[in-house]
């Protein structure tokens, strides 16, 4: 009985004692020490060149500015490092300055979370249009990507070749194919190897489909929302967005494509394409067999416009920031040619800037200049709206449901419904 | 001849489910122990239940994982951590079921009554309320923020009333007369008889433990404090994402968690009913 | 009286360590998560939480999505329920008696209960692949069509049934196994002598002496399948076309991607009051006094 109590007791005191004695989350550092909160991990390729900038901002500012950083490695979709986020936010225990992923820009900034930065970057002009277009919102600077993405059409060879394909006949980012021409090239390879031409990635379900797909509306002229973000009626359900997702749904209606992809299909030779990205090229490092190029993405027969889905990370500062001047001069530092040289190279991403891409074009393969150029040319981010998951779910779900040819042959009728929905997202 | 031939259909039965349930752990296992490109290569066909045919292939995934990440740090971390919260699992919970299986007081009914409704609770979505009550009593960033939460559980405290219903009321008048108190009752005759449920319940509380990745994610700051969950994941979205690197981490994370199974399932087969211990 | 008090200090004792922890990190933050489902609580926003009554749950009776995983949690439990307990069931009985390697088969049938879902569901999506796997390639030995089964709304839930099912087995067969090894052998001796058959074995001292456990098991297993998401969440996103969407990932889609916590919280609650019924109703009808 005695020993009950004395362990309940000790329950008790341990919850006490560690109240009072271990509350030592916020930083107490000096005023110039700035915290760095990162979503990757410090074994990452990643991780280790910001490891290798922080370190070299330390020493540049010795005794005016310090830096630290901490590692919240994110799983897939971003959970686990957004989650902490959301939390120090309720507790008002947020970092200095912090990463986030471009959709969230708008929400961030519209929820008074994270501070306009324009005044202190000075390479503003450097930046690339998309990294710029994600990172403002209300016309102001509020966040800065560190690297681009981007997706192009990557192509098995020899397959090609086989089926009768002149490869010097394929499309560059100067001179890109339209839609139909795309799907006539598919419609050779699935004649000549019964199987879908290309993996388009729709077992992905989650952002891919927006990041992946949004590019053809944009190319076609058409648009999510309206300019202001305010509705979506008349914009989702025009004309140029059902011809846009009757191309989608043709491609996989005519067996060009299919919903259901073997996992590294492309890789093993048994799709000829893929949807792929910079990622990609590191993947295939382990098929040498494989002998690959990569094409940019088809435009629209109307406009003829290439457009190629764009997106990255970006460095932002917490508004409850009380060092923003000292914030704002790493954020600077971050994103100078030297700091994010350092990074694309390491992590192995496009370039975020013009000076960047002359950096490092000479040092990376052809096929990565391929995608580099197309991201130059013709990158654009993905809406900045402060309901952007909703919004970008819906625009999923579409892609995902007009895939279904049987059950929504009436892309009218399927548009009309999920603007409805994105609608109700707006409001 | 009969006897036998109904011996091998009942063991051509078991493999053949046993096959059913274990090719996924093969799978994993022998997919760590290959290059990359041969996983998928071999997809479909019997070699994908087989290793590389190269046999100096097998450990090198292996080396290259631990040359990329510090994986002996996050599995002490890891064993820490369940130990823990397995060892404070047991007792509190089958403190808490004795009182319900053993004693009358009064508010017993409601409380179960209460107690069961948190079984109900979907722990997924309140995960921010939980973190504002870690918060407030500040233990973020230490190692009891990770294992307090995990301690306290309805069902375990469930699993052990059940159990302890079990043990008769004049095993337990007699060693009373004997002189003893309650706590010498809960410790030396209700728990050593109801090793089934302990090993049951050490089992279970072990191995969600040791797959919980959100909480401590959410509750550590310190890269050295996390536990190996955070590391799969780490691997598992860190570009480009090699198959067999994850499938090694996978089967390092998955051996504890069997041995832990073939240890406990000695106990629970050495229940009431079972050999020795116990009453007969 | 005095022994009465003596008995109500002693059992508080025992139930304190456990009261303040479930009390600490469940009941506070599930009840400040009810306080929320009253607010307009966004994520990002948590000074400008406003009280708003009612109006979260007349929103969450209009949502089609939420009133769409209703439906499909409730295939999902029909259908997994009988399944997966009943799987566990003989699974237990089947490696309960001693025999050599069994030690191989009990490993072999617990082993999905310990393994990482991502193992499980690569593996499960290849070998589901309506073009390429394994499983439409017997089914074509056997002469049947090629099945679409996770890209098909028709098939997505029940395919996710059986994968589940499969997976959680192990779970239910341990506890099984441990309720197994609490029916003392006196019993089955004493049926011995009396002359009883395998079969009368089973249904006649077997089962009711099991019914605890049974009790336990079902009601247990009927609540987590009720909060099912990681299966669909990693399998199917939860399309096509929302059929495998669920009550609990739709919450946890509102609350952390949407941001919409407020939102959120009313749906907890209000599904958090349907599994209270349903779990009252079936420990009703089970009659069993240990509820």
């Amino acid at each position: 009985m005695k020993k009950v109590m004395f362990l309940t007791v000790l329950v008790l005191m341990a919850i006490i004692v560690t109240a009072c004695g271990g509350g030592n989350e916020s930083s107490n550092a000096s005023d110039d020490e700035v915290s760095l909160w990162v979503h990757t991990s410090d074994e990452t390729p990643e991780g280790e060149a910001m490891q290798s900038t922080i370190d070299r901002f330390n020493k540049e500012y010795e005794g005016t500015y310090s830096a630290t950083i901490e590692f919240i490695p994110r799983s897939g979709a971003g959970g686990g490092y957004e989650d902490k986020i959301n939390a120090a936010l309720t507790t008002d225990t947020l970092p200095d300055v912090l990463t986030l992923d471009g959709p969230n820009t708008a929400a961030y900034a519209d929820a008074g979370m994270i501070a306009p930065i324009g005044d202190y970057i000075t390479n503003k002009d450097d930046l690339l249009p998309s990294i710029i277009q994600q990172g403002t919102y209300d016309d102001q600077l509020y966040a800065v990507g560190y690297s681009e993405s981007g997706v192009g059409i990557f192509y098995n060879k020899q397959m090609l070749e086989e089926a009768g394909v002149d490869l010097s006949t394929l499309p560059t980012v100067e001179e890109p194919w339209d839609w139909d021409q795309f799907m006539e090239l598919s419609k050779t390879l699935v004649n000549t190897y019964d199987t879908a031409a290309i993996d388009m990635g729709f077992d992905d379900k989650s952002e891919w489909l927006m990041y992946a797909f949004s590019p053809f509306l944009w190319s076609q002229g058409g648009n999510l929302v309206s300019e202001d973000g305010s509705t979506a009626e008349g914009h989702f359900n025009d004309e140029n967005s059902v011809k846009t997702f009757s191309f989608i749904q043709e491609m996989v209606k005519e067996g060009y494509t299919t919903i259901t992809p073997v996992e590294k299909g492309f890789h093993t030779g048994e799709y000829p394409m893929k949807f792929g990205g910079s990622w990609t090229i590191a993947e295939m490092e382990d098929y040498p067999d494989v002998e690959y190029g990569v094409m940019p993405y088809p435009a629209s027969p109307d406009t003829n416009e290439l457009v190629s889905p764009s997106g990255s990370w970006q460095y932002a500062m917490a508004a409850s920031s009380e060092k923003q001047e000292a914030a704002g001069a790493l954020i600077d530092f971050m994103t100078s040619t030297e700091s994010l040289t350092e990074i694309t190279l390491a992590n192995s991403v496009l370039p975020a800037a013009h000076s960047v891409v002359e950096e490092v074009q000479d040092k990376v393969s052809p096929q990565m200049n391929v995608l580099i150029q197309q991201n130059q040319n013709s990158a654009h981010a993905r809406p900045v709206l402060p309901n952007y998951p909703q919004v970008s779910r819906v625009f999923q779900q579409t892609v995902s449901d007009a895939a279904y040819y049987e059950e929504n042959s009436d892309v009218q009728k399927l548009l009309d419904e999920k603007t409805g929905q994105m609608e109700k997202a707006l409001k | 001849m009969h006897k036998k031939l109904k011996k091998s259909i009942e063991y051509f039965l078991l493999i053949l489910l046993a096959c059913i349930f274990i090719f996924p752990m093969l799978w994993m296992v022998v997919s760590s122990m290959k290059p990359e490109a041969e996983i998928y290569l071999d997809m479909g066909g019997i070699q994908s239940l087989l290793p590389s045919l190269d046999v100096s292939q097998w450990f090198l995934t292996y080396k290259e994982l631990f040359s990329r990440f510090n994986v002996p740090q996050y599995v002490i971390n890891s064993i820490i951590y369940a130990v823990t919260i397995t060892v404070g699992s047991i007792m509190v919970n089958a403190m808490a079921g004795f009182a319900f299986a053993k004693f009358e007081f009064r508010g017993k009914k409601l409380l179960f009554g209460l107690l069961l409704v948190l079984l109900i609770v979907p722990v997924e979505t309140i995960i921010i309320t939980q973190f504002t009550v870690a918060h407030t009593l500040g233990i973020l960033n230490t190692r009891l923020a990770v294992v307090l939460p995990m301690i306290g559980n309805m069902f375990f405290i469930y699993l052990f009333r059940n159990f302890f219903r079990a043990v008769p009321d004049e095993i337990i008048e007699s060693v009373k007369l004997d002189g003893a108190n309650n706590w010498i009752v809960f410790w030396k005759v209700i728990l050593p008889m109801s090793k089934p449920a302990v090993a049951t319940v050490g089992t279970l509380s072990f191995i969600a433990s040791w797959n919980d990745y959100l909480w401590p994610l959410m509750v550590l700051t310190d890269t050295d404090k996390f536990p190996l969950q955070v590391a799969i994941t780490n691997i598992n979205t860190t570009q480009p994402v090699y198959t067999n690197q994850v499938m090694a981490i996978l089967t390092i994370s998955t051996i504890p968690l069997i041995i832990v199974y073939i240890f406990a399932q000695k106990y629970i087969l050495q229940g009431l009913g079972g050999s020795g211990t116990g009453i007969k | 009286m005095n022994t009465n008090k003596r008995e109500n200090v002693a059992a508080y004792s025992f139930l304190a360590p456990a009261l303040i922890l479930l009390g600490t990190f469940l009941v506070i933050p599930a009840l400040m998560a009810i306080y929320y489902a009253f607010t307009d609580y966004y994520l990002l926003t948590p000074d400008q939480r406003q009280f708003i009554g009612l109006q979260n749950f007349m929103e969450i009776f209009k949502d089609p999505i939420f009133i769409q995983s209703l439906k499909n949690i409730v295939l999902f439990v029909v259908f997994v329920i009988p399944i997966q307990v009943g799987a566990a069931l003989g699974l237990a009985l089947l490696i309960n008696k001693p025999r050599k390697g069994n030690i191989f088969f009990k490993v072999a049938y617990f082993s999905p209960v310990v393994l990482s879902l991502v193992v499980i569901s690569v593996l499960w999506l290849y070998l589901l692949n309506p073009s390429e796997g394994l499983i439409n390639s017997l089914l074509a030995n056997i002469g049947m069509e090629a099945q679409p089964f996770l890209s098909s709304p028709k098939q997505a839930m029940i395919t996710i049934v059986f994968v589940s099912a499969w997976q959680g087995a192990g779970y239910q067969m341990l506890i099984f196994l441990a309720g197994l090894q609490n029916i003392p052998s006196t019993v089955y001796e004493a049926g011995k002598i009396d002359g009883v058959n395998k079969w009368q074995n089973f249904f006649h001292i077997t089962l009711p002496l099991l019914k605890p456990t049974s009790v336990l098991i079902m009601i247990t297993t009927l609540i987590s399948a009720f909060k099912l998401i990681i299966q669909p969440m990693v399998m199917t996103q939860g399309g096509p076309m929302n059929s495998t969407m669920t009550p609990v990932y739709y919450i946890y889609q509102s609350g952390f991607s949407d941001r919409m916590i407020g939102y959120a919280s009313a749906m907890t609650v209000i599904f958090g009051i349907i599994i209270g019924i349903i779990t009252l109703l079936q420990s009703r009808l089970t009659k069993e006094d240990d509820m």
